[in-house]
């Protein structure tokens, strides 16, 4: 589903990251970890084109990212297939939450009004929250958020789905819920690539583990044999 | 400059209000060694105007005349500037008389103390040479055109004689520059301009391309103005012109500027009594000048509401272009706002409305008026579109991308309707002021509200129940404003509820 080969890139004189390649299946849940500062935020961000990269290649659910700034085009074919989720869930905040969800539907694929809010609600369901379909992002909890944040992404069917950090802003309770949410969606296939320093998660989901430090893959391989 | 305009209309009124209890009297202008005398140099010609040889010292025929009166009185002669149509209210405060070409009217001897006349004035009808207007009759029908349009001074005799002329079919225009009506009839704005003779004579060369009409179709005398209490000045003053009409000096001073010096002496000594005008009562004032007010008000209200949402959709464009649009625009962009900015906005109407004409683009006034406002504000609200959008978190932006979205589609769908929200009270206070800003129109001949209160309380004399009435009248307009936008704002602080898709 996706290949990373002999990526790199610097910040200045700083290596960010240095000649990393790895591979991930259909269906499988790749555990990006490493301390802060190894490089694993950048390397999924590179994945849906936020981040330039100076050397290497990238293909993801069918699309080839080279080395250097990407045209435009081609970034939003791609993000029309790899989803992506934030630390800070980056909801709208001037949008209710199902029109959180519906606006890229709408947007993007070009859906109706009624379409799209029905794919909406049908979404903030699956993450438990259709209850909270009209209201602002701002009055839901941290872990509510990030579960609208994931029903958003999903609205657009992704092949792939990226997470960075998805619990880190989040308190234990907040956490666990959210977790539900991504095994629940790992155990229906969907290929994943999450950024995470939760190794418990990564033991439990995760098919593949990458470790990283210093912008290099040090460790990688089945869970139970990195961690 | 906005801030300026106000205080100093404030501080006009305030001298008004003040001159009935500090008029200088005869004594005080002996005692002090000075006549201050009020004219508006920008008037011009042959009045009051800079030397053209020596732009820092004044010349003109009414100069002169300043000089030998002031020898007459015993003391020496100082210039005070002031705006034409509002230098009598400078008398008591700033000067002790004024003497440019003031019109001697049945108002004017109500309100001021007018001395006996000292030139005879006639009014001339001036179109282009190549133009349908070959006599004044013609102007009793409608013309190509429709109405003929004709410009005039603001408060002078020519613009009072053309507005009660109910027999003709013409819109009088009122303009705050002398010769303004005259380069108006030159580019083709105008049909024809009613000034006096003496200026249009003085201009004639550089007009060359207009002609005069008929004899004179009308005429007056000019007075000097001095303030009601101040009766040994003003005594002085009709004893002085009488000398200098009795032992031929004022005669060789208009043949030396060639102003028919023969003639003027002798109706000069056939002046008629003009007669002086009646106060009105509180009702008749009411009734004669609140439908006036009424439909200026009107006028500022299209103004704002026209020139307003022109400026924001511009200023938003212009900080979308700023920040997001193709690196070669950006410097552009930046230029355009600086130079909006860092202009006065009546400088920005007068290159619109006088300027456009002359490369072709004749402009009606209040198209004229609505785009100089329009693009004057659109630099200010350019800025705060721009604070806001910065203030939108980059997250925003990211998460638009990342669902797919273009840039243009995260601007129009994400970022553009949040930094709405974020901006929409300076928007607000700037619509406010705009809407009070729109009294710089009338510097392009747009009579709005506060033009049509100083016309008013200048005829009338009633400076200070006009003036409440006025200020009423905005505080009644903006107030509904400011609840408006608050209601706007509001309403944009709530989600977009149920199946609407209503962002944006």
């Amino acid at each position: 589903m996706f290949t990373v080969s002999s990526l790199t890139k610097s910040w200045t004189h700083l290596r960010v990251l240095d000649d990393v390649s790895l591979t991930g299946a259909e269906g499988t849940v790749t555990a990006l970890v490493g301390p802060s500062g190894s490089g694993k935020s950048t390397l999924l961000r590179c994945l849906n084109g936020l981040e330039t990269f100076d050397a290497g290649e990238i293909t993801i659910a069918g699309h080839r990212l080279a080395a250097g700034p990407h045209a435009p085009g081609l970034l939003e074919r791609l993000r029309r297939d790899v989803g992506m989720v934030f630390q800070q869930f980056n909801l709208f905040a001037h949008l209710s939450t199902v029109d959180n969800v519906a606006l890229a539907p709408r947007v993007v694929l070009g859906l109706s009004a009624a379409e799209s809010r029905a794919r909406g609600l049908e979404l903030l369901d699956r993450v438990g929250l259709r209850a909270f379909a009209n209201a602002r992002p701002a009055t839901l909890s941290g872990g509510q958020q990030q579960r609208v944040a994931i029903a958003r992404a999903l609205a657009m069917r992704p092949r792939v789905m990226l997470f960075d950090e998805p619990t880190s802003a989040l308190d234990p309770e907040m956490t666990a819920e959210v977790m539900g949410v991504i095994v629940e969606l790992a155990r229906a296939g969907q290929t994943m690539v999450v950024v995470t320093h939760d190794h418990g998660f990564a033991r439990r989901a995760a098919s593949r583990v990458v470790e990283l430090a210093a912008g290099r893959v040090v460790r990688q391989g089945l869970a139970a044999d990195v961690l | 400059m906005k801030l300026f305009r106000r205080v100093l209309s404030a501080s006009m009124l305030g001298a008004a209000l003040v001159s009935t209890a500090a008029a200088a009297d005869l004594d005080e202008v002996v005692a002090r060694g000075e006549l201050i005398w009020a004219a508006d140099q920008e008037g011009g010609g042959p009045h009051v105007f800079p030397d053209p040889a020596n732009p820092q010292r004044l010349t003109g025929f009414e100069v002169e005349l300043a000089a030998l009166l002031a020898e007459e009185l015993g003391v020496k002669a100082r210039f005070q500037q002031g705006q034409w149509d509002r230098l009598p209210l400078l008398l008591g405060r700033a000067a002790d008389c004024v003497i440019n070409g003031i019109e001697l009217t049945p108002e004017r001897q109500r309100d001021y103390h007018c001395s006996r006349p000292y030139f005879a004035y006639s009014l001339q009808l001036l179109p282009r040479r190549d133009g349908p207007l070959d006599t004044f009759h013609t102007l009793a029908s409608p013309g190509p055109k429709g109405r003929w349009r004709v410009g005039v001074l603001t408060g002078s005799a020519a613009e009072s004689v053309m507005r009660s002329r109910t027999d003709l079919e013409v819109d009088v225009i009122g303009y705050d520059g002398t010769i303004d009506s005259l380069e108006q009839v030159l580019t083709g704005v105008l049909d024809a301009a009613v000034m006096d003779d003496c200026i249009f004579n003085f201009y004639a060369d550089r007009f060359s391309r207009l002609r005069t009409v008929d004899r004179p179709f009308a005429g007056g005398f000019y007075t000097i103005l001095t303030a009601g209490d101040s009766p040994k000045l003003s005594a002085a003053i009709d004893v002085a012109i009488g000398r200098l009409i009795a032992d031929g000096r004022l005669k060789s001073l208009y043949d030396r500027w060639d102003l028919a010096g023969r003639q003027q002496m002798l109706m000069l000594r056939d002046a008629a009594e003009i007669p002086v005008a009646r106060r009105k009562s509180l009702g008749e004032l009411a009734r004669d000048t609140l439908p006036l007010l009424l439909k200026s008000a009107g006028m500022t209200v299209l103004l704002s509401c026209l020139a307003f949402p022109l400026a924001v959709c511009i200023g938003l464009a212009v900080a979308v272009g700023r920040m997001y649009g193709p690196v070669w625009l950006r410097p552009l962009l930046t230029a355009y706002v600086e130079v909006l900015r860092g202009t006065p906005l009546m400088l920005q109407l007068y290159a619109i409305f006088f300027l456009l004409p002359k490369i072709g683009l004749a402009l009606p006034a209040l198209v004229a008026a609505v785009i100089g406002l329009a693009l004057n504000y659109s630099a200010y609200e350019s800025e705060i579109y721009r604070a806001g959008l910065k203030a939108v978190p980059l997250g925003q932006f990211e998460a638009s991308l990342s669902l797919g979205l273009s840039k243009w589609q995260a601007l129009r769908h994400v970022l553009v309707p949040q930094a709405v929200r974020i901006v929409m009270p300076p928007v607000t206070s700037d619509f406010i002021a705009l809407f009070k800003d729109t009294s710089v129109c009338s510097a392009i001949t747009v009579i709005e509200l506060t033009k049509r209160y100083s016309v008013l309380a200048l005829s009338t004399g009633r400076i200070v129940e006009l003036a409440v009435v006025t200020a009423l009248l905005y505080l009644c307009m903006s107030w509904p404003l400011a609840l408006l936008s608050r209601w706007v704002e509001q309403r944009l602080e709530r989600p977009a509820a149920g199946g609407g898709m209503t962002e944006g």
